[in-house]
């Protein structure tokens, strides 16, 4: 038997032991990533140009209101009518950017490579859950912002700047909510297909279905039936919810006596969607 | 046409359990109606709902946007349209293909639906009506998205603000909107080959449906066909 011949090197390699970054960093970035991503930042012109184009729609809208509104002896809008009266077109951003985030990820397999680093399942579908409730928040508040600016600085007072401040807090609550509420809805659906396709179509479907089907059941029911129908129809859902919490008393056409309801089940749809979405990840083959 | 594309459109389209994806929507519009009529109200009063705004409204172009977009976008994501586009077969007919078994699955999965669920609400005609109007609707619909989905790299996305923000919202504030609203045809279309009943609600006239809708399916076509012919197959979108 011959002599044993093979030797190991010593080549240098060495143990890294600068500083580690913690969980809470890498849970961050991914955050950061991702928000970036539904804008289309750090990309490509040609995905810059669905997000960018809706939100300047978004805001061209509120810029038409703010001049009409100028015009008349009362704005025709609220802050928060601004909110739920938007609320429907910002769905349609929720179901383009939500397979964005979630199902890119899949179908490119890149959730091993996550999976395999600091932050845990839970932390990644956090930091994509909070991406999206804060792009749809954004899509609300730069139309805000410029109604904001429209009507403070319209006399020049600083009065109304300060009567307007004011009036803007319940509409970037209700801006919270719904944004909160429509990525709870939206990004579970997209996280179940790597197929932006099909991701797409089912949380539009959901968006899309609910209306009409929450509009027949109130026209077969009457009375106190007819507005627990409005909850099925998750938009319907989210201005109940503003009138309950800053509408005035006389007209609470959507809900009547039932705010609560629709409080408790705007918070159900959220902790239920947030609770999902990280069932679904801790599930998740990587 | 060619009946080997359209035969292997159709598998990878049906194929497996997708084709269970598409059963809730015209269940839930069935269901709606039954409902509605056991109820004993006027069917004027829920049937626009259902008819109109759930069935030609929701249901109608969205399976279309699924089916239509993906019947060449599936295989434009996955690389296997080079497969197609190796073999010496005119462009034309693979667009015709693909756009044919779109529209028959799109219209027995919607068009079927909706008039039996006319049927049920109203007439015989009413259905019939309905079912043709959606069938129309249903093409200029899928021509359209197959159109789009070689024009853009994300043509759900664009379809979808289609539905979304012209078909349903800027047709409410503007009325000209209506006019390039492939919605407003089958509707139109539906209301007056059931014989103007007063369930649904048009607002063209029917020559301007019929031919717009025509202009939709035949630019569509040759759209996609010119897009076919000088085709790049580059990697999704970065």
């Amino acid at each position: 038997m011959p002599e044993a011949s093979g030797v190991i090197h010593d080549i240098g390699y060495q143990r890294y032991n600068g500083p580690r970054l913690s969980r809470r960093y890498s849970t961050w970035s991914i955050y950061v990533h991702s928000l970036r991503s539904a804008f289309g930042l750090g990309r490509t012109a040609k995905a810059k140009v669905l997000p960018a184009g809706m939100f300047a729609l978004a805001c061209l809208a509120s810029l038409i209101i703010v001049i009409v509104s100028s015009q008349l002896p009362e704005p025709i809008l609220t802050y928060v009518g601004l909110v739920s009266t938007f609320t429907y077109a910002i769905t349609a951003f929720a179901a383009i950017v939500a397979p964005e985030l979630a199902s890119r990820d899949l179908r490119n397999s890149l959730l091993p490579l996550y999976f395999s680093r600091p932050p845990h399942r839970t932390n990644y579908a956090l930091a994509k859950f909070g991406a999206l409730a804060t792009a749809v928040f954004v899509m609300f508040a730069g139309p805000l912002l410029i109604m904001f600016i429209g009507l403070a600085f319209s006399s020049g007072g600083i009065g109304d700047v300060v009567v307007e401040l004011v009036d803007l807090a319940p509409g970037i609550t209700a801006a919270l909510i719904h944004a909160i509420v429509i990525a709870a809805i939206a990004l579970p659906l997209a996280s179940l297909t790597g197929r932006r396709v099909f991701a797409t179509g089912m949380i539009i479907a959901v968006f899309l279905l609910s209306a009409p089907i929450s509009g027949a059941l109130q026209s077969f029911s009457s009375g106190d039936a007819a507005y627990l129908a409005g909850l099925l129809n998750p938009v319907n859902l989210l201005n109940g919810v503003d009138e309950w919490l800053f509408g005035t008393t006389e007209d609470l056409t959507l809900i009547g006596r039932y705010g609560s309801i629709y409080g408790v089940a705007a918070l159900l749809i959220a902790v239920l969607g947030i609770t999902l979405l990280m069932w679904r990840y801790k599930k998740v083959k990587a | 046409m060619n009946l080997t594309i359209a035969g292997l459109t159709a598998r990878a389209l049906l194929g497996r359990r997708r084709i269970l994806l598409l059963i809730p929507m015209p269940a839930v519009l069935i269901g709606l109606t039954l409902v509605g009529v056991s109820t004993g109200e006027p069917a004027q009063q829920w049937a626009p709902t259902i008819l109109g705004q759930l069935g030609l409204g929701v249901i109608l172009p969205l399976t279309a946007l699924i089916v239509g977009s993906s019947v060449l976008g599936l295989e434009i994501e996955d690389g296997t349209i080079t497969h197609i586009l190796a073999k010496p077969l005119p462009r034309r007919e693979i667009v015709v293909a693909k756009l044919v078994v779109a529209w028959a699955v799109t219209t027995v999965t919607t068009a079927v639906p909706i008039g039996i669920a006319g049927m049920i609400a109203g007439s015989t005609g009413l259905g019939a009506g309905l079912a043709l109007g959606a069938a129309v609707g249903a093409l200029a619909y899928t021509a359209f998205f197959l159109a789009l989905s070689l024009m853009s790299r994300r043509p759900v996305a664009v379809g979808l603000v289609y539905i979304m923000l012209w078909e349903n919202l800027l047709v409410q504030f503007v009325s000209g909107a209506r006019a390039l609203s492939i919605q407003q045809y089958s509707l139109t279309l539906a209301d007056r080959l059931s014989g103007d009943t007063v369930l649904l609600e048009s607002t063209l006239s029917t020559v301007t449906a019929a031919i717009l809708a025509a202009a939709f399916v035949a630019i569509g076509t040759v759209i996609a066909t010119q897009r076919l012919r000088s085709f790049a197959l580059t990697g999704e979108t970065s």
